[in-house]
């Protein structure tokens, strides 16, 4: 694939919006009561909703939702799984058996029902989606980072590394991680997209941001409700949503390509 | 060969006993007194002991525990804290609404991307090619709780062919197995996809090409079979997803079946229904991926004969 | 050529599913609800939507005229003394649903069991002061009672069940035993009860179906006859630019308000209280959010009530005032004043406590939305567990509700001064309305008390919402009463 130039602008916009939100003389809480539902036109680009708020505005509000609430998740998970699955790999014996098992366990729950459960036990909030989120996300980057340190351990500057009487934590900081780095950073990627539509899936059903916030989740709840008279209400979300998911999800193809041909041409066994 | 059986079906055992203790231990975690929110009815300190001596909350963790496995081994679930009815009956009267879903969205994905799959290898690099993957990316970006309500915008709302939601005619099935077929349908045609390039490219493929075999037979009898394997264990998997996103599937149409139950359950903080159902999908789950793997394993020589990967 | 042939076969699979029109019956008239009734045993139901219901099931003793005073209904009274009354039943009266006789047997059965302690009925904190039912003869009951209350007619409104089979031991919400116009006919699932009238046999459906979207959809296609409120006012607009359905509307009794929570400290304070009041803008909610004939509020009983106040001067939205108010007692910038409200999940309710939720803000109050499902929400206020929450009274006929939401010892499971409200002056003035036996001057009290609580603001009165009927155009006889019930169904007609 060719460079990916318009997922990459989509994606840094959303980037750029979601930082750059608070800053902007934005309305997206405020209620005019005489504006409700009305369509796209000269009052604001994408009409108001329920409340008479501007919903491009609460659309921005909610692009700073997500890239919160992503990176958050993809970043407690990574740190954790990564740990885990390097650290229980390269110890192996029992720990390792351990621990596998207790992946399993966690694999065994489809992991959109285990995230809803936790948040709806917990209670609403996106605090607690975050949490949810992270204790069902872990477990898909401990799988992965053992695999590959199981594929990796075994290299020989490792076993060079070992035989100098290096400390563990440096060998997997300094040698391991490097190696394993490449298709850890596209499952991030994708973990990204996932994350963005598990957290909208959330708030749709209730779990996630309360009102007066605004997520896209819930935007498109609150938009099928008036589906019969301001259609504009559940599409412009929907399309947010499903555009920035859609980047993401290329740029993670196209990483992949890429760290795919990085490796081909260094030739080396990894699978 | 019994042994690889065997072993799967013991660490599948273990695998279903964890999800037990989790299940438990969750339900139990909660934070907040179950006893006030069953309670309501401004209950007097007397009452609060009464019920939490009958619910058992006040024995140890332990104790709790194993009331609940033993209860779990005969089958008996507790009882919704909603509708006081045993949680086993709603669970089988829920069931088939769920699985009737579960399989109208698999025959309409594998309908929908066997042929793309196969169609985008055959003629690799074409518009085919390119649209089925563009077809495929774009359904795993699309969120069902947004396909849903579009697809009802546009077939029940504006042209009236399917009814909005609820499973009472034949056509009520259409469209919420449409929506979750779809994210399937689009996993499972990349995999159809570059398991049968893959295929494709084998010795034994050219050989029956150089038998003079028709394409067509040489693609569907020979090359597909053998790309089916991967593909099947891949479905195994995505099985939970499928079951996971039923329940937002449900929630959006109001399907009545296990899903939007976990859902209400969650929702109006019945316990005793949360438990049962996520037990029973996340077991089911365990079970099927273990058959999954366990027909792999007779069929592919290479894990029946202990070939270490 | 292969992709052809699969394409065709894609194409007709989703034919192949086509909704057919499978009709449903043409004779059953149905009625779609936005919630399930609960209990069809009117000792126990509590909820508007079961109440209603019975009301179509059951007769009572009594009923309410439009200003709500206390009209015979099953029968006619006599005031012996303060502490005797005489029910004499209307000869021409109804027979249960299994042929037997209604007679004083069946009264007395009915209330005392409400009247004991241990079957835990809801209604029993409103007829505690009967200390005895006697029957005189099959057609006539006399009720002794501890104090006189010239109110004590209007508390008879419970359902008279069948004596007969309670003794037999049945399931009354599965199998109400009532003489009321309609029995049941039908419960096959928990959303579809069907009641068939029983002077002509028509049958009709109560479909519950939660989402107002798919209500809307049903009622268009005709798969439902008859809607009744529960839609936002958008949907309402729409439906009423279509030619197969007719919209109808009028005031309704049912009043919205806020609660405070007297035992948190920020609340006693009542600048606080008037600060809140004069920061919501009323007359803006009703005009763009709720429906044309909604009211707003000034008090718990509507003007047009017997005992009600139709000279009381309404709160001004003044967020000016708010700020001054809030800055005496105490809050500014730096130190907001805070609160949590509590509401349903009703998205309804959401989307007015948004509304309000902003509107505090401009003032300055910092407010955290909390919304629970019904259960936990209805449990938390029942148990103090709030600081402000909003809800309906919903059928209020009886003055006696003031005594219940506002006196001092009406703190759950007492009654419903969930609050913590404590004025001896308003206490007073209510225990004095009870001994009044003359009715004028009763109301004279209670317009008095009405004027201390709009002054002293235990609750925010919003709005007394209005009733909309949506009914197909093939549906005659369907009117709306001022509380939302469903009794004009006994008059309903499908022409076609």
């Amino acid at each position: 694939m060719k460079r990916p130039l318009l997922p990459i602008l989509v994606c840094l916009i959303w980037v750029l919006l979601a930082i750059v939100g608070p800053w902007l003389s934005l309305d997206p809480n405020h209620i005019h009561l005489q504006s409700i539902l009305q369509p796209p036109g000269s009052a604001s680009f994408l009409g108001f909703d329920d409340l008479g708020r501007p919903i491009l505005d609460r659309l921005i509000l909610g692009a700073r939702t997500s890239l919160l609430v992503s990176v958050w998740v993809v970043g407690l998970s990574a740190v954790t799984g990564i740990l885990i699955g390097t650290l229980t790999a390269y110890i192996g014996g029992w720990l390792d058996l351990v621990v596998v098992r207790v992946i399993d366990v966690f694999m065994a729950f489809p992991g959109i029902l285990l995230a809803i459960a936790l948040a709806g036990i917990m209670g609403p909030g996106i605090n607690n989606v975050v949490i949810a989120l992270s204790v069902v996300g872990w477990v898909g980057f401990a799988r992965q980072a053992r695999a590959l340190t199981l594929s990796v351990k075994e290299r020989d500057h490792v076993a060079a590394a070992v035989s100098m009487g290096t400390g563990t934590p440096r060998i997997i900081l300094r040698h391991l991680l490097p190696l394993i780095s490449a298709p850890l950073i596209v499952e991030a990627t994708f973990g990204i997209a996932a994350v963005i539509i598990s957290e909208a899936g959330l708030s749709f059903l209730g779990l996630g941001v309360q009102p007066p916030e605004a997520s896209w989740g819930s935007m498109i709840r609150d938009g099928a409700r008036y589906m019969l008279v301001s259609p504009h209400m559940v599409l412009a979300p929907g399309l947010a949503l499903m555009l920035v998911v859609l980047s993401v999800n290329l740029l993670g193809d196209w990483l992949r390509d890429v760290m795919d041909s990085r490796l081909r041409q260094a030739g080396s066994d990894t699978c | 060969m019994l042994r690889f059986l065997l072993y799967r079906l013991f660490s599948t055992l273990l695998v279903v006993f964890g999800v037990s203790v989790m299940v438990f231990l969750l339900i139990h975690m909660v934070p907040g007194d179950p006893v006030d929110m069953m309670l309501g009815e401004s209950a007097r300190p007397a009452d609060r002991e009464a019920l939490r001596h009958a619910l058992g909350l006040d024995l140890s963790l332990w104790v709790q525990f194993s009331q609940f496995m033993s209860g779990l081994v005969r089958g008996d679930l507790g009882v919704s804290i909603h509708s006081n009815r045993p949680v086993s009956e709603l669970l089988l009267e829920r069931a088939p609404a769920t699985i009737e879903l579960a399989l109208a969205a698999l025959l309409i994905s594998v309908v929908i991307a066997l042929p793309m799959g196969v169609l985008a290898a055959v003629r690799r690099n074409t518009l085919w090619d390119k649209g089925a993957m563009a077809f495929s990316l774009l359904g795993v970006s699309m969120p069902n709780f947004w396909l849903g309500p579009l697809l009802i915008l546009i077939f029940s709302v504006g042209l009236g062919w399917f009814p909005v939601s609820g499973r009472e005619y034949t056509g009520s099935l259409v469209l919420p197995a449409i929506t979750l077929g779809t994210a399937l349908a689009a996993v499972l045609s990349r995999m159809v996809r570059s398991s049968l390039l893959e295929v494709l490219g084998e010795d034994f493929v050219r050989t029956a090409r150089a038998k003079g075999l028709p394409e067509r037979i040489v693609i569907w009898k020979h090359a597909l079979l053998n790309a089916l394997l991967p593909v099947i264990t891949l479905l195994g998997l995505q099985l939970g997803v499928l079951l996971g996103g039923a329940v937002i599937t449900e929630t959006v149409f109001s399907w009545p079946g296990l899903g939007k139950l976990t859902i209400d359950a969650i929702l109006r903080r019945d316990y005793p229904v949360v438990q049962g159902t996520i037990l029973v999908i996340s077991v089911t789950y365990v079970v099927v991926n273990m058959l999954t793997d366990m027909v792999y394993g007779i069929v592919d020589p290479r894990i029946r004969l202990g070939n270490p990967k | 050529m292969i992709a052809r042939f699969l394409f065709v076969l894609l194409l007709a699979v989703p034919l192949l599913f086509s909704q057919g029109c499978s009709q449903p019956d043409s004779n059953i008239i149905r009625f779609g609800l936005s919630s399930s009734p609960l209990r069809l045993d009117p000792r126990f139901a509590t909820d508007a939507t079961s109440s209603r219901l019975n009301r179509l099931l059951y007769e009572r003793l009594t009923d309410f005229d439009d200003a709500s005073r206390a009209i015979p209904s099953l029968a006619n009274w006599q005031q012996l003394s303060p502490l005797r009354y005489r029910f004499v039943l209307r000869p021409n009266r109804r027979s249960f649903n299994n042929g037997e006789r209604l007679t004083s047997a069946d009264v007395k059965t009915t209330y005392d069991f409400v009247l004991n302690k241990k079957n835990a009925s809801p209604h029993r904190s409103s007829l505690v002061l009967i200390k005895y039912v006697r029957i005189i003869d099959p057609d006539t009951i006399e009720f002794e009672l501890n104090h006189a209350d010239a109110l004590f007619p209007s508390y008879l409104v419970i359902g008279i069940v069948s004596e007969k089979a309670v003794q037999r031991g049945v399931n009354l919400d599965q199998h109400p035993a009532g003489s009321g116009p309609f029995t049941m006919r039908d419960w096959p699932e928990e959303g579809r009860l069907q009641l068939q009238r029983r002077r002509d046999k028509q049958v009709f459906e109560f479909v519950h179906i939660g989402d107002s979207t798919v209500r809307t959809l049903k009622l268009l296609r005709g798969e439902i006859d008859i809607l009744q409120n529960d839609l936002p006012r958008e949907l309402v607009n729409k439906l009423r630019q279509d030619d197969s359905v007719r919209v109808a509307n009028r005031t309704g009794s049912n009043f919205s308000y806020l609660g405070f929570n007297f035992l948190q400290p920020q609340f006693a304070d009542r600048r606080v209280r008037q600060a809140v009041m004069h920061a919501i803008d009323r007359k803006s909610l009703v005009r763009y959010v709720l429906g044309g004939k909604t009211r707003v509020a000034e008090s718990i009983l509507p003007p047009e009530h017997w005992a009600g106040n139709d000279a009381i001067k309404a709160y001004r939205f003044d967020p000016g005032q708010s700020r001054a108010l809030l800055k005496q007692a105490g809050y500014d910038a730096e130190h907001p004043l805070r609160m949590s409200y509590k509401t349903s999940s009703d998205p309804f309710r959401i989307r007015i406590a948004t509304i309000i939720q902003q509107q505090l803000a401009d003032v300055g109050i910092k407010v955290e939305l909390v919304s629970y499902d019904w259960a936990t929400f209805y449990g938390d206020i029942k148990a103090g567990r709030f600081q402000l929450y909003s809800l309906s009274w919903v059928g209020i006929k009886s003055p006696d509700i003031l005594r219940y939401v506002f006196h001092s010892k009406a703190v759950p499971p007492d009654g419903a001064n969930r609050g913590h409200y404590n004025n001896p002056l308003v206490d007073r003035l209510i225990e004095r309305a009870e001994r009044e036996a003359d009715m004028d001057k009763r109301a004279q009290l209670y317009r008095e008390l009405l004027i201390i609580l709009h002054d002293d603001l235990p609750y925010i009165p919003l709005w007394y919402e209005e009733h909309f009927s949506i009914v197909r155009k093939n549906i005659k006889g369907y009117q709306l009463t001022a509380d939302g019930s469903y009794d004009y169904l006994s008059e309903v007609s499908r022409q076609n």
